[in-house]
């Protein structure tokens, strides 16, 4: 049997918003009738196969990470910016321009690189089964982007619903005596 | 699963106003804004199970693990005859439990491989980081031409299906060697 090829879709990332530390990392394949979520610790790799018949619903929710990366950065920079001026304000000198320079280098580029990169999020991928987090898809615009080269797949395994008929579906199976029925399991009996 | 899709934030039930949008909305509750997509599997309904059937007829063909219960089909692993308990359909494809078991242990059956072992990452691992300990790669170079050797054939990341890694991890390995050679053959001959 021939091996199945990948194609990667996301560049290995962290779980959490510490993502430089964390000991697995995440990654995001495509192959022919699935995608492929590879956790990888260095030493071992771990598969989660999401084959497109199976995919539920995928979502997505804008998070607040980026708004906090760039105040750490933007405090860093302009901290680092005040020392630099208090030292120069002295005298005319070379050294605060080339310690300037390297500041605004490891502080500066991470804040202009995280504002390029666009607002972050956090993606979920739901089968019957399981409700799955994908790490690697970690913003807006990258995640969109993936959902747009997936989509196709999906719909191709599965057919196409229009938003009507969505609501149509969801009407009839969520509001239906049935799904009562069950929601009513849940809850324990009134004894008067 | 439930069949109500909850907001990833607030896990307040969603309408049906914001699914298959074609951009962030905001959640209803929350204000959270969210792009949720549903696809026709979330309204497909799950099979209940089957029960065996109990073998009625004298001659009729029974399962091989339940010999009251009437065959349904053969494994497509062992061929063995199976009753509707022991067939376990996995991607259009029938399994016995026990070939489902070996199919995974064994890696036989892809798409229940979820495991590998990167042996190239343990031998380069240890080709490189002792360099910081110089002394201690005269332990390591050798151990990670060992794993990089005895394990060449065993199974690739299904992802990265290449030996670059552990190419690289003999390099440095032999480079250390050789290093330490040079350096106990130096040795010597000053003695």
């Amino acid at each position: 049997m021939a091996a199945q090829r990948y194609k990667r879709l996301t560049r290995e990332r962290g779980p959490a918003e510490f993502s430089i530390l964390a000991m697995t990392r995440s990654s995001l394949w495509l192959g022919d009738d699935h995608l492929l979520l590879v956790e990888c610790t260095g030493y071992s790799e771990t598969y989660k196969r999401f084959f497109f018949r199976d995919i539920q619903a995928f979502s997505i929710r804008q998070t607040k990470t980026r708004a906090a990366w760039n105040w750490v950065w933007g405090i860093l920079l302009a901290l680092s910016g005040l020392i630099i001026w208090a030292v120069s304000s002295g005298g005319e000198a070379l050294g605060p321009i080339i310690a300037a320079s390297i500041v605004l280098v490891i502080f500066g580029l991470p804040l202009l690189l995280n504002i390029a990169l666009g607002p972050t999020c956090e993606c979920e991928i739901r089968t019957a089964v399981q409700t799955e987090r994908l790490p690697s898809l970690c913003r807006v615009r990258k995640t969109q982007k993936i959902m747009n080269l997936v989509r196709p797949l999906i719909i191709e395994a599965q057919g196409q619903l229009s938003g009507e008929e969505v609501s149509a579906r969801l009407r009839e199976t969520v509001y239906s005596p049935a799904t009562a029925t069950d929601w009513s399991g849940d809850i324990p009996p009134l004894i008067s | 699963m439930s069949t109500l899709v909850q907001c990833p934030k607030c896990r307040t039930t969603l309408t049906e106003s914001i699914f298959n949008l074609s951009d962030l909305t905001p959640c209803p509750t929350c204000e959270t804004p969210l792009q949720i997509e549903i696809f026709p599997a979330f309204f497909r309904k799950i099979a209940p199970g089957q029960k065996a059937e109990t073998v009625m007829v004298e001659g009729e063909s029974s399962c091989f693990y339940h010999a009251q219960k009437k065959a349904v089909r053969p494994c497509d692993g062992c061929g063995r005859f199976l009753c509707a308990l022991c067939d376990c359909e996995l991607n259009g494809q029938h399994f016995c439990p026990s070939c489902l078991d070996v199919g995974k242990s064994k890696g036989k059956i892809k798409n229940l491989d979820n495991h590998r072992t990167r042996y190239d990452g343990i031998a380069l691992a240890l080709a490189i980081f002792p360099i910081l300990f110089f002394y201690i790669t005269i332990i390591t170079a050798p151990m990670a031409l060992f794993v990089a050797i005895r394990y060449w054939n065993s199974p690739q990341s299904i992802v990265r299906p290449h030996r670059i890694r552990t190419i690289i991890a003999i390099l440095i390995a032999l480079a250390e060697i050789g290093g330490w050679t040079a350096f106990f053959v130096g040795i010597s001959m000053r003695g």
